[in-house]
């Protein structure tokens, strides 16, 4: 549509709310932040807000939720000249106005003066001396002179900032800005004519005075719908800033208040590149050089490895994805592939199209059409060093891409500190990869180095350092077991610089015990682990259980049972992790899927335990503990550790019975009392017990924390407004939503679990309305369509996937699809 | 003697004339005597019939599961290093289900005195062997006499190069107190393995059966003899008493290596959120 069809879709009075942003027309009518097509009180529906997104506080990724509905249409190639023009010179004023905002800057004098000339006139009024009425008149003279002045750069804005809008508070402005002027200009010929009119109460005198003070009005009005534009209309949610030390766990859950948002729009360009080679021959450093390069070039950046349990040999991949937009889920199919040998061809062979680039450094081209074949290992060696062939790759990459050499170069002197040979590597294969000729590579998505400079890159294993960082974690003992092992060396590297002991304990079983031990003296402890390490747990977490002393357990699964795929991923653990241990206890389990989720569970773990007093387990798996994808900045301040040890009192009981069963919990030292905690059945004092009324009042006073925790259950994540339920839990959320989009089927909506367990009647009511429910999961028999059927959910089709692969996108999106056909 | 640790109105599950009896007192005499602050004092247990003292001494304590007491005390002494911490239970408990971390345990050499209730018996699973049980010995379990090589956990100690090893007899309670005494005022991990009748279960390992085969240590003995003190611990029949070895020099503890300088309870550190994000940024 064109830009005055456009303006039909003003949002009003029941109309659809549609704005233009780069020629994209979106569908904002459902947002709650655009109600009544209006937005903040300065941009409204109907418009193209390409110009205004400038002066915004956010970027262009808030238009990533909403749909698109059509492009805008510009009448003539002439007149997309002319608005071309007229869009630099709006540019160049824009960013001068910026610079020295004449409005505001100006529009004091006006209202001060005429004010001043009110104020004096009823001076005057009750008291007429000459010294008044001169005094009057002088002011309003420069009242009126300044506001022409204010008057000026108050349009340029309304053109260049607001493009002319019609919001009311611009046409009073207006109108009431040129009534003063009017006035001003009528009331100071009145007086030039004939000065006496001031004493008079003549038809002169009394317009004169009735202006004097009618303008001295019109400034509060204006001054009012002023700070009406640069302000709104304070609907805004206002953030406070505030931290109530005993709610920081509420605090943070309230801010993870789900909001309905849109499926992601499919029209997003992404660029796929997988590279293979044997373990050992430097896939993890071209992997780090290039998606370091490729941030720094302007793109969002996605990369996720598969590999073997092996240190040298065999075949492993790195997938990197990059795209103009964020991203964050795994392909299948890929664009470009680079084979470091034969092995990693034939490893990635089915994982090409027709139209995939390869690169491989093999004898013969065999079968594939598109294969050029590339002397990796022997360019190296001539190069001075095989280990020369990760950056000669890279500049090669780099190259064929038609990149720009000197980021690549950048990033390289990066991790190697001038390192000449390497920069001599990537120069080279820069020149080589650029002269190679290709048909049929997929185009690059288109770079945006500005909203991109400002996000981190990392791994789900990093996200989850951080959010225990946060939680306050001050002890980690862990036995290392893939893929869990990423977080026990993050916290170790920060130890010393944070007070945090660490220690590598003999076995998973005294991992889980020093975790107790430490959080019955004050610390906050976690342990990190995988499925086998864990089972050996389970028995310390039944002590957790039964002396109400917290714990966090990072449990990132790999496919089982026994060794099962140890470097491989799966979401297979689930049953373990609800129902391991004996005897009936609180648990909860958490399990994030985008590197912002995993920051707030690493920290929410802690608060929850300590607040609850129960074991917390936060689900990873090896894809989310190896897959680095960007994220925003993320403020540290809001994550305050919660205090939730008091001091003790002489006659302390541990175990006290209070209504919602959690006991005021003291450690040794804090206090006059004794800390007594008993892995028997025990009284409210701690002490052993045989008694049945008591053994009957601990264990309601126990299972009463079922009530008191659910209140902090999480909502589900939704996107989409559709009636079919695609519903996935923990690591699988950036595939889901990938595949949803790809797919583009109204009728579907995709809902995310990240609070597993126990689930609360509220995550299960809002389950209930959806007419069909299609369960998504890395693992044979469903563990999570099990536990909603065993809370009365509904649950139609399943899509499972236990090969040792996460989902990816591209094959995901298939199944989905054949899946709702048999709905 | 009444002692401050004496905690009121407890049902006490031992079986009359059990020798846990005599070891219950002497840790409070100890405590006492050393003028032990109960409110800086933990006693972490696993489960058996020893496992139960802790309930009947008026301090902190955290009654564990069956052989995990020393990952747990290790643990507590990290988080706060001011506490003194004991970890206490039976040979089956501490030398059999928890085994593994004896062995871990000296080696970590944290600041814990570890008291091992030894009567060579199973008593609250009712009589089965040991691992300390003498070969032979006959039970509904062991219907052959046990076959094993009894557990040695003094050399076993030694071997691990364990700053303070000693073994008492119940039977000796002024010698026992001696020596228990000096294991609280040793700086690192001290290990008091104490022979002690179960005297519904073992019918062999007596009282008198204790004081007919050990014998005490010359006073003045040289126990910093690393090298004599391995001989001794392979002693048997009569096997020794005392302190068989303590370093002269003291290594460093394992709260020292993990917390170095600083002592605070763990609850008291809170970490800069600043200085998170600062490391935030640099990704």
């Amino acid at each position: 549509m064109t830009i005055d069809e456009l303006k039909a879709y003003d949002g009003r009075n029941g109309a659809k709310a549609y704005v233009a942003y780069k020629n994209n027309i979106y569908d904002v009518t459902e947002s709650p932040l655009w109600k009544e097509g209006e937005h903040e009180g300065v941009h409204f529906a109907g418009e193209d807000l390409t110009a205004q997104l400038a002066g915004a506080p956010h970027g262009d990724e808030v238009f990533k939720g909403f749909a698109i509905v059509d492009k805008l249409e510009t009448p003539s190639s002439l007149s997309q000249t002319e608005t071309q023009t007229e869009a630099d010179l709006k540019s160049k004023l824009r960013s001068w106005y910026k610079r020295y905002h004449p409005h505001p800057m100006t529009v004091h004098f006006p209202i001060a003066l005429h004010l001043f000339a009110a104020a004096m006139d009823l001076l005057f009024l009750f008291n007429p001396q000459e010294a008044y009425a001169l005094s009057v008149f002088y002011t309003f003279f420069a009242a009126t002179l300044m506001g022409l002045v204010a008057m000026v750069p108050g349009i340029l804005s309304w053109w260049i900032n607001y493009d002319f809008s019609s919001y009311r508070p611009f046409i009073i402005k207006l109108v009431l800005s040129l009534l003063v002027l009017l006035l001003g200009i009528i009331n100071i010929a009145l007086y030039l004519n004939d000065q006496m009119i001031v004493y008079h109460d003549s038809f002169a005198g009394l317009t004169y005075h009735a202006i004097v003070l009618f303008t001295g009005f019109s400034v509060i009005v204006l001054g009012y719908y002023g700070g009406k534009i640069t302000w709104g209309n304070g609907s805004k949610p206002v953030n406070s800033g505030e931290k109530h030390q005993a709610n920081a766990a509420a605090q943070a859950l309230h801010s993870m208040a789900k909001e309905s948002a849109q499926i992601p729009v499919n029209d997003q360009h992404v660029f796929s590149l997988l590279i293979g080679g044997p373990a050992g021959s430097g896939i993890d450093t071209i992997e780090k050089i290039l998606t370091h390069a490729l941030k720094a070039s302007g793109y969002y950046v996605y990369s996720t490895k598969e590999y073997m349990s092996r240190v040298r040999g065999g075949s492993n991949t790195t997938l990197i994805r990059i795209s103009d937009r964020p991203i964050n889920a795994p392909v299948w199919e890929v664009d470009l592939s680079i084979a470091l040998d034969e092995s990693a061809l034939e490893h990635m062979r089915e994982r090409y199209t027709e139209k995939t680039l390869v690169l491989a450094d093999v004898s013969e081209n065999g079968t594939l059409p598109n294969l050029i074949t590339v002397p990796i290992r022997e360019r190296a060696k001539a190069l001075g060093d095989r280990r020369y062939a990760n950056t000669y790759m890279a500049g090669f990459i780099f190259g064929v891409l038609e990149l720009e050499l000197d980021t690549l170069l950048a990033s390289i002197d990066h991790y190697f500190k001038e390192d000449n040979e390497n920069i001599k590597a990537a120069q080279e294969g820069f020149k080589e990869g650029a002269a190679v000729e290709h048909y049929t590579l997929q185009e690059l998505p288109g770079s945006d180095p500005k909203s991109v400079e400002a996000l981190h890159l990392m791994d789900g294993t990093t996200a989850c350092g951080f959010g225990f960082l946060a939680g306050g974690c001050t002890m980690v003992t862990s036995y290392p077991m893939s893929p869990s092992t990423g977080v026990l060396n993050f916290m170790a590297e920060r130890s010393k610089e944070f007070t945090i002991v660490v220690e590598q304990s003999e076995d998973e079983i005294a991992s889980l015990n020093m975790v107790l031990g430490g959080w019955y003296a004050g610390a906050r402890a976690m342990t990190t682990t995988s499925g086998g390490g864990f089972a050996l747990m389970t028995e310390a977490l039944s002590l957790s259980g039964m002396t109400e002393t917290p714990a966090v357990i990072y449990l990132a699964q790999r496919p089982g049972p026994a060794t099962g795929l140890p470097t491989r991923s799966e979401q297979g653990d689930l049953n373990m992790a609800i129902y391991s241990a004996h005897g009936p206890f609180e648990r909860i389990i958490l399990a994030p899927g985008t590197l912002e989720v995993s920051i707030e569970c690493g920290y929410l773990a802690f608060e929850l335990a300590d607040r609850y007093q129960v074991p917390v387990i936060l689900l990873s798996d090896q894809y989310l503990a190896d897959s680095m994808s960007m994220i925003d900045t993320v403020d540290f301040s809001q994550y305050e550790p919660g205090s939730y040890i008091i001091q003790s009192k002489k006659e302390y009981q541990r175990y006290t019975d209070v209504p919602d069963g959690i006991s005021p919990r003291s450690v040794p030292g804090l206090g006059e009392g004794l800390v007594c905690a008993a892995g028997d059945e025990h009284d409210e004092a701690g002490q052993i017990t045989e008694s049945h009324q008591t053994r009957i009042e601990m264990v309601h006073k126990r299972a009463r924390k079922r009530e008191a925790l659910l209140q902090s259950a999480l909502m589900p994540n939704i996107e989409g407004n559709g009636d079919i339920a695609v519903i996935g839990w923990g690591s699988s959320y950036g595939a889901i939503s990938e595949a949803l989009a790809r797919v583009d089927d109204p009728r579907l909506c995709h809902v995310h679990f990240e609070w597993v367990h126990p689930l609360a009647e509220k995550q299960l009511d809002l389950l209930k309305k959806y007419k069909h429910t299609v369960v998504v999961e890395n693992n044979a028999s469903g563990m999570f369509a099990d536990q909603l059927k065993l809370h009365d959910i509904k649950v139609d089709k399943k899509i499972l996937q236990y090969n040792g692969f996460a989902f990816f996108a591209d094959q995901l999106a298939q199944m989905i699809k054949e899946k709702i056909k048999e709905l | 003697m009444q002692t401050s640790f004496d905690r009121e109105n407890v049902d006490v599950a031992w079986c009359p004339g059990c020798g846990n009896f005599g070891i219950l007192k002497l840790v409070k005499e100890v405590l006492e005597e050393l003028h032990q602050e109960k409110r800086q004092t933990v006693i972490v247990s696993g489960i058996g019939q020893a496992a139960k003292t802790p309930y009947y001494i008026d301090t902190h304590m955290y009654g564990v599961l069956h052989g995990r007491a020393l990952p747990v005390a290790t643990a507590i002494k990290a988080a706060n290093p001011g506490l003194t911490v004991i970890a206490e239970g039976g040979d089956g408990d501490m030398y059999g289900e928890g085994g593994n971390h004896f062995l871990h345990t000296l080696r970590r050499n944290p600041d814990i005195v570890h008291i091992v209730h030894n009567n060579m018996v199973y008593g609250l699973t009712k009589g089965q062997a040991s691992p300390t049980s003498q070969r032979g010995f006959v039970s509904k379990v062991q219907v052959e006499g046990a076959k094993n090589e009894p557990f040695n956990p003094l050399s076993v100690a030694l071997s691990l190069k364990a700053g303070f090893v000693s073994r008492v007899n119940i039977g000796n309670y002024s010698h026992a107190k001696e020596v228990l005494k000096a294991a609280f005022l040793h700086k690192g991990y001290a290990l008091v393995d104490i022979f002690q009748p179960c005297v519904v279960f073992n019918q062999v390992n007596t009282y008198q059966w204790f004081k007919e085969n050990t014998y005490l240590l010359e006073e003045g003995c040289d126990s910093s003899n690393f090298e004599e003190a391995l001989k001794k611990a392979y002693e048997s029949m009569p096997m020794p008493l005392g302190i068989l070895y303590q370093r002269r020099e003291e290594l460093p503890t394992f709260e020292m290596h993990v917390r170095g300088e600083d002592h605070r309870p763990l609850h008291e550190v809170r970490h800069d959120h600043k200085k998170i994000q600062e490391l935030f940024e640099k990704y």
